[in-house]
């Protein structure tokens, strides 16, 4: 905890394009003479926020805010058009449901290209490897193809490997939304121990309770522009303020 | 360019991971596993054989100096780098494709996939090379003093392949008919090599209608811009012929194989970091 910040955002501004017509064929592109015909849609503008090491940060806001978009860039799966962001220590992120695994793969063949992917040998992995399966409770299914999984065994399996690589920074997109009431309270206790170990975590949420109650500091997007940063309470209160004050 | 080249060297355990994981998953659930990987150039060499050798009962080729006569043979030697290199350069190609999951999940130098795909087709062609070996070494093909160059053809040839395969995997993101468009493209290319007749045979047209008026260019010369030319005239030189391929096909190997690297290097590492937006 030396106080270091372990993500910089700094003004970071990411365009989508909304393609009304989108030519990926060559004879669509040929007959109408051009690529494709968009609009850019800004998804984030000019956000900039320092996460403290250790601390864990809740991004809030409302549906199409940004707030998926900026966790992508911080995971680096997309790239900002402008700005720049800056990640010490490994980070594992948790996208929506699964973290990138094969469909086709069994359970443990996931867990090793996953480990791999987060830099882990296989003797590494080897070691964790019952720690994952018993904390995803999918024993009898490891040897199956995920593809046969149920969402919840599928999402469990997913946050059992992503924090079992030891991260320095977990990221999380609605974790909480799935699995059930049990898997969801474990998920809260071992997240509760990563951050006393002190990982950093920015996670994405809805569910503004958790947020007041587990993130020292939270984050409003709203259409893609940073409305307030600071102390969780305080953020998700005004946060609610003005969902009610608009509705 | 450093740190990019710093990343992938760091990724290479993902590189690993995704080879034996394409290995292992190719030929699951099949009877004949990997014995699947004969059937195609044996199929092919089979109806070749017959419909030039036994209907059209075309001369075989004597192997100078091997002195090795075999239609079957001679066709091998090329058809088996001709498949490496078509089916190194389609798997490059589908591999973005095929690996969505992971490149909207996870961060890892996406030059990593294409890079996999190579790997594996080269593993999975590893079985027909060891196959050719065998047969040419019962003909009796003395060929052995020569292996080196043909592993460094074979590795110029994976390299051209290689290139190629990322530069048009990023043109296949872009407009997906790439695809479809190569499946066409590389049945014309085929004819266009040197693999099911020799090149004595264009050669000698060549010389028959001498060269375009006006100009020394003659239909050798434009005949020979086609790379694959180069690379099966080498290999079967060593394998069939057993003898030390010219300069001039070494040379052109080297260099396509050069080119083809850095543009398709270049290329696809700059649009590395945004690859997941065009999935």
């Amino acid at each position: 905890m030396s106080g270091e910040p372990s993500v910089v955002v700094e003004h970071v501004s990411k365009n989508f394009r909304q393609f009304s017509e989108r030519n990926q064929t060559l004879k669509s592109a040929v007959m109408r003479g051009r690529v494709s015909r968009y609009r850019t849609f800004a998804a984030l503008t000019d956000v900039s926020l320092r996460v403290r090491e250790g601390e864990t940060v809740g991004l809030i806001g409302g549906n199409g805010s940004g707030k998926s978009t900026l966790l992508k860039c911080i995971a680096r799966i997309l790239q900002p058009d402008s700005g720049t962001i800056r990640t010490r220590g490994r980070i594992s992120a948790l996208l929506e449901v699964g973290s990138g695994f094969h469909p086709e793969l069994t359970g443990r063949e996931n867990v090793y290209l996953s480990g791999a992917i987060h830099g882990l040998n296989r003797a590494k992995v080897s070691s964790l490897f019952d720690e994952i399966v018993a904390f995803a409770g999918v024993d009898d299914f490891i040897d199956e193809p995920v593809k046969n999984y149920s969402s919840g065994m599928y999402v469990r399996l997913g946050f059992s490997t992503a924090v079992a690589v030891r991260p320095d920074v977990l990221l999380a997109d609605e974790i909480l939304a799935v699995g059930d009431v049990d898997f969801q309270a474990r998920c809260l206790a071992r997240i509760e121990e990563m951050r006393r170990q002190g990982t950093t975590i920015v996670l994405v949420s809805h569910d503004l309770h958790n947020v007041a109650q587990f993130c020292s500091r939270a984050a409003w997007l709203d259409h893609g522009r940073l409305v307030e940063f600071g102390e969780s309470r305080k953020v998700v209160a005004s946060y609610s303020n003005s969902y009610r004050a608009g509705a | 360019m450093k740190q990019y080249l710093r990343e992938l060297h760091g990724s290479r355990l993902i590189l690993s991971a995704l080879v034996s994981r394409d290995i292992s998953g190719k030929y699951r659930r099949t009877i004949l596993g990997q014995l699947w990987s004969f059937a195609n150039p044996l199929t092919q060499m089979l109806v070749y054989t017959f419909v030039f050798s036994f209907v059209f009962q075309v001369k075989s080729m004597k192997g100078d100096p091997s002195g090795l006569d075999s239609f079957a043979l001679y066709l091998l030697c090329g058809l088996i780098p001709w498949t490496l290199f078509q089916s190194s350069v389609m798997g490059a190609i589908a591999s973005p494709l095929a690996n969505v999951n992971l490149i909207t999940k996870v961060y890892f130098p996406r030059m990593i996939i294409p890079m996999a795909s190579l790997v594996s087709t080269l593993y999975n062609s590893g079985f027909e090379f060891l196959v050719l070996i065998v047969a040419l070494a019962l003909a009796g093909s003395m060929f052995w003093p020569l292996l080196p160059v043909a592993l460094v053809i074979i590795f110029l040839l994976v390299s051209f392949a290689g290139g190629l395969g990322l530069l048009l995997s990023i043109l296949n993101l872009q407009f997906r008919d790439t695809e479809y468009l190569l499946g066409i493209l590389f049945q014309v290319w085929m004819w266009l090599s040197p693999i099911i007749y020799p090149i004595s045979l264009v050669a000698n047209r060549s010389a028959e209608l001498g060269p375009i008026p006006g100009t020394g260019i003659t239909l050798l010369d434009i005949y020979s811009l086609n790379p694959i030319v180069h690379f099966v005239t080498a290999f079967r030189n060593v394998m069939y012929d057993n003898r030390m391929p010219s300069a001039i096909d070494l040379g052109m190997c080297a260099l396509w194989a050069l080119v083809s690297l850095v543009v398709g290097f270049l290329t696809f590492r700059r649009m590395d970091s945004r690859l997941a937006e065009f999935l």
